[in-house]
């Protein structure tokens, strides 16, 4: 067969996804093609400016401890951040910032360009040509065709995507960009099992036109928190976001206007998240709030756009603006681009292997909505696994993957290949069970390794987190050995500040364990050497580890008990169909993956809770009765 | 999927035997068997007679029909009531497995019911406690359990735990949503409550494990006192409904009997007996052990004659185990008419029967026990005395974090432990279960 052009991995769509992807792929040599609809839009954040918040921000510190991009880029042109969670314990603050739309998008492209072996391709993929259940090209609806052992789609919401406003619907992957129509008619007939979600954006209004006295300012952090374990300091200047509230006069007359909403009306069949509910969701089901919180983030330095959040709707564009106008402080104001609701395609997600390859066709991946996610981090993780696992896959390499236990990208890849999705998949911490091992500022620690390993973490970079290491390793040192003693002025002093006989003798470790005691009170106690070395957030790292050793080991003693019999063994050359009551369908998954143990079997996908009890009750008895 | 079979009464001669049936094929093979022409009705009885394969007839039989998925196993299931003869039990099996079945499996049964979401693992649990319950109260007991009645009394706990975490996750998870400040004095009481309820169910045990396991009850003495008369009058009136405890050796000297529901495991210990060269070795130790055993030892005296050396000797062996002493023979006129060194204990005829209801009563008192009342839940079994023992300490750990102002994901830790703990009795409560309630109770999402 002929083909323009060969590379080695191509990835589809430029979104979040598609460019972690690429960037992987391509520095792990990988000779890539990143194909997008427009160039210009590389990187496009289509809903809210943001990045990060609670969960989501850990998944980009680990994109960034495993050499990804996201985190970067971010940082150079975000405008305003915060940690989320300040009040909480270390495992739950998560870091956020505004970003300036366009920077983003600038700023991603020029990282991408950058990047070796890495080539950027303007136009649309209609075909994925696929010999033998193995990918070999696509094809472009401008007649191309390019050659390619992997391919990675992270076709957002363009699959198929259908844009509602109000009783108009047309075909769209965003507003004003064409939809990928072919693309998703080319995987039905792969055979991949193809259903419909739902999401939604709110309108954006003119800066000019809103009475900012109204609002309620929000100033990012003083002391700005960024998500690269790389970024000194942050060079964009930082901007105020605004909270206000709807009122009962806007809920009725949204209430009076139902019909005219596509998501009351029946023409959505599409479910969106429900953690992002529509304006008119809000209204309908929590009807005895009496005003539901509105944010407005301005999109960037050099634009007058501003991000209406929490007011994603699909009511007629008219109908927008006259509830919006309805907002005490937004009497005046003017939407330039008005919401809308967009419902697309996704591929069930249980087809994919955990390097998020589908079992049906070899080499093809899939990343980011396709999977029935939302959420750019969510996006961005899933094409960083997808991108590097496609070069490991050309290059014959071990494929690559992560667990519950040591990621929240662990997590969200094992809740989507294993329990697939009904609505669009977001993070959450209480999704990981071992949400107190999993934080933000421990993400290096965790993975940065890998990173290194993998080839994407650079020289200078594994020189940077090893120097944090060995602080670290000192930090805990000087905690657990020095020791505040009766004698000690400090004791008194401590003492009396708590309320509390502290014994004989307190380590600063165990000290720092007390509720009242700050990390800035630790780091007077600390000897003058370990102070001048460590940073505070290094302190607050080290000090985390000791604050939550204790529950740590009391939840893994509860999940060991849970999971006490996953050490069972399978006997070799069981035959999983004489096993009374498995169904068909979970004969040929253990008969595929062939698992050597109840707990390999435990994690393998598409095994119900009563298939597993069946497993275990027959093993059980089996190991009876050989006893 | 296979079609078993099994015999589901117990082996030997009965007057009825029961051969059940589960499977796709279990309908085709009971028409072979009857040459039925008329259809079997789901959950009717249907008289039948089962067919040699010539024709001949062996017997008549009693036939139910329980159709998919409404039946035992969840498949389609044949139950046949016939004669519990032995040969003809083994001549209608043979046929089955003539016709396509296979014989099956320890639990092959329950597995299937497991498998097909018929029960959960507490009632599969619960089956097994059914088969070898004893009394008619234990019997009770673990067929509330096999209706889910422990599940669902732990469902409501389960919900209010649950209610408690999604406030605490949703201030963790949506701090930037308008929600209410978490109440903490309001959740401790939540809390307090689950832990009140599931300490109360737990205590519960002691009974229920009684009735699950019995009291094994010794009865010890010298040659002649009527230890031996005394077993065979407790036996006779009181037998229970199972006289032999599975899993366990028959032990001849041993009968279970039905105290108020409670089964009690009577052994007659063997007679210490003098012999020329003194006293029996064998006997001293079998009685010595059946002593260590039991939860009580009945000290049987004959009172109607003054205490001997043996007697002394085995007052001297039990005086450190929880014992009661009975004083025989209270319808001989010289009964009490010994020289004053008998110990008091409970004045009992085994001839004529008079004083056994003091026995019995004395039996259960000592151990503090209340009749079950028909109907109340009682957990009868190990592994959930011990869940539900592990969930009250995770709540008041969790209780005591809260209180001491600790952020909510250290207070989850401890709460998310009870809730597993709780799942493995119940079934797993999953995040997704949580996220749900979270976005039913909250307006969450800007």
């Amino acid at each position: 067969m002929a083909f323009d052009e060969i590379f080695a991995v191509i990835v589809i769509g430029a979104g979040h996804a598609g460019c972690e992807a690429a960037s992987a792929a391509a520095r792990l040599g990988a000779n890539t093609a990143l194909i997008t609809l427009n160039l210009d839009l590389i990187g496009q954040m289509s809903c809210n400016p943001a990045i990060g918040g609670i969960a989501k921000g850990h998944l980009v510190r680990e994109i960034d401890a495993l050499g990804g991009i996201m985190g970067r880029v971010i940082d150079r042109t975000g405008i305003q951040f915060r940690l989320l969670n300040r009040s909480r314990g270390p495992a739950v603050q998560s870091p956020r910032a505004q970003a300036d739309r366009s920077l983003y998008r600038r700023e991603m492209r020029r990282t991408l360009e950058q990047t070796p072996n890495l080539q950027l391709r303007q136009g649309k993929v209609v075909d994925l040509v696929v010999h033998n259940h193995k990918v070999v090209g696509v094809e472009m609806e401008d007649g191309r065709r390019f050659g390619t052992s992997a391919v990675v789609m992270a076709t957002g919401t363009f699959l198929n995507g259908l844009v509602h406003t109000g009783r108009r619907t047309y075909s769209a992957g965003r507003a004003g960009e064409p939809a990928s129509i072919e693309l998703s008619e080319s995987l039905k007939r792969l055979g991949f099992p193809v259903g419909r979600l739902k999401t939604g954006t709110p309108p954006r209004l003119d800066g000019r036109t809103i009475d900012w006295s109204a609002f309620e300012p929000q100033p990012g952090d003083e002391k700005p928190v960024p998500f690269s374990f790389a970024t000194e300091r942050l060079e964009q200047e930082q901007i105020k976001c605004y909270v206000g509230y709807t009122t009962s006069e806007v809920h009725e007359a949204i209430r009076a206007n139902l019909a005219e909403s596509p998501l009351y009306s029946g023409k959505i069949s599409g479910i969106g998240p429900r953690y992002c509910p529509s304006i008119e969701d809000k209204v309908v089901k929590f009807a005895d709030k009496s005003r539901h919180q509105l944010f407005l983030e301005p999109e960037g330095h050099d634009t007058n756009e501003v991000y209406l959040n929490g007011f994603s709707t699909s009511l007629p564009a008219e109908l927008q603006q006259d509830l919006v106008r309805m907002v005490p402080g937004l009497e005046e104001a003017q939407i330039i681009r008005p919401g809308y609701a967009i419902e697309y395609d996704f591929v069930d997600p249980r087809e994919l292997t955990p390097d998020l390859q589908t079992t049906r066709v070899a080499g093809l991946f899939h990343a980011g909505q396709i999977n029935g996610t939302t959420g750019y981090e969510e996006a961005g993780c899933q094409g960083l696994v997808a991108g590097i696992n496609a070069a490991q896959f050309v290059a014959g390499r071990e494929a690559f993957r992560l667990q519950r236990e040591e990621s929240y990208i662990g997590v969200l890849v094992d809740d989507l290949i294993k329990q697939g999705v009904d609505e669009p998949y977001r993070i959450f911490t209480s999704r990981a069970e071992h949400r107190l091992a999993l934080r933000y500022d421990n993400a290096d620690a965790r993975l940065e390794k890998y990173g290194r390993d993998l080839g994407l973490v650079g020289d200078s970079d594994w020189e940077r987190f090893n120097a944090r290491q060995d602080r670290l390793a000192k930090l805990r040192d000087a905690l657990d050995s020095c020791r505040l003693r009766r004698a000690d002025a400090a004791y008194a002093a401590m003492s009396s500040l708590l309320d509390a006989d502290l014994g004989d003798q307190i380590s600063l470790a165990q000290l720092a364990k007390r509720p009242a005691v700050t990390s800035e009170l630790i780091r007077s106690l600390l000897p003058s050497d370990v102070k001048s070395l460590a940073s505070e957030s290094d302190l607050k790292s080290a000090l985390a580890d000791s604050l939550y050793a204790g529950y740590l080991a009391s939840q893994e003693a509860t999940l060991g008990r849970i999971y006490q019999h996953d050490s069972l063994r399978i006997p070799k050359g069981i035959v999983f169909a004489s096993i009374s009551g498995l169904s068909n369908e979970v004969v040929e998954r253990l008969n595929r993956a062939q698992p050597q143990t109840f707990g390999d079997a435990r994690r393998l996908p598409g095994l119900t809770p009563a298939s597993l009890s069946t497993l275990l009750v027959y093993l059980t008895l089996r190991q009876k009765a050989a006893a | 999927m296979s079609t078993i079979v099994a015999l589901s009464t117990p082996r030997g001669r009965g007057a009825l035997g029961v051969v059940r049936l589960s499977g796709p094929e279990a309908l085709r093979i009971a028409n072979q068997l009857t040459g039925s022409i008329a259809e079997f009705e789901p959950k009717r009885v249907t008289l039948a007679k089962l067919l040699e394969r010539d024709g001949a007839v062996i017997d008549e039989m009693l036939v139910t029909y329980f159709k998919a998925p409404h039946s035992l196993t969840g498949e389609d299931v044949i139950e046949f009531s016939c004669h519990g003869s032995p040969a003809v039990l083994r001549k209608l099996i043979d046929l089955t497995l003539s016709l396509g079945a296979q014989l099956a499996g320890p639990g092959e049964f329950t597995l299937r019911a497991l498998a097909n979401g018929k029960v959960n693992l507490a009632q599969a649990e619960a089956i097994r406690d059914l088969i070898s319950a004893q009394t008619e109260a234990a019997a009770k007991q673990a067929a509330l359990q096999l209706n889910g009645e422990l599940s669902r009394a732990l469902e409501p706990l389960k919900q209010q735990l649950v209610d408690v975490i999604v406030v605490l996750e949703s201030a963790l998870e949506f701090v930037e949503d308008d929600l209410p400040a978490p109440q903490l004095e309001r959740l401790d009481q939540e809390l307090g409550l689950v832990q009140a309820k599931t300490e109360e169910l737990a205590a519960s045990y002691r009974m229920g494990h009684l009735l699950q396991d019995g009291l094994k009850v010794a009865i010890a003495g010298s040659p002649n006192v009527g230890k031996s008369s005394l077993f065979n009058k407790l036996v006779e009136r009181d037998r229970a409904i199972v006289t032999e405890l599975p899993g366990t050796t028959r032990d001849t000297l041993s009968e279970t009997i039905d105290v108020d529901g409670i089964p009690i495991v009577l052994t007659d210990t063997a007679g210490v007996r003098p012999t020329a060269d003194g006293i029996e070795q064998l006997g001293i130790e079998r009685t010595q052990s059946a002593i260590t055993e039991a939860d009580m030892v009945l000290v049987v005296l004959d009172g109607s004659c003054a205490l001997r050396d043996e007697d002394r000797d085995i007052l001297q062996r039990t005086a450190s185990t929880r014992r009661m002493i009975v004083l025989n023979k209270a319808d001989l006129p010289s009964f009490g008419t010994g020289n004053g060194q008998l110990p008091a204990g409970l004045k009992v005829s085994a001839m004529t029967g008079e004083g056994l209801d003091s026995v019995r009563a004395a039996i259960l008192t000592s151990f503090d026990t209340a009749t079950p009342e028909s109907g109340s839940l009682l957990v009868t079994n190990a592994r959930h005395h011990d869940l539900l023992l592990r969930v009250g300490a995770e709540l008041v750990e969790g209780r005591a974090e809260l209180k001491s102002g600790r952020s909510e994901e250290v207070v989850l830790v401890p709460l998310h432990n009870a809730l597993r703990l709780l799942g493995e009795i119940t079934g797993e409560t999953t995040t997704e279960d949580i996220l749900s309630e979270i976005f039913a109770t909250f307006c969450i999402g800007k």
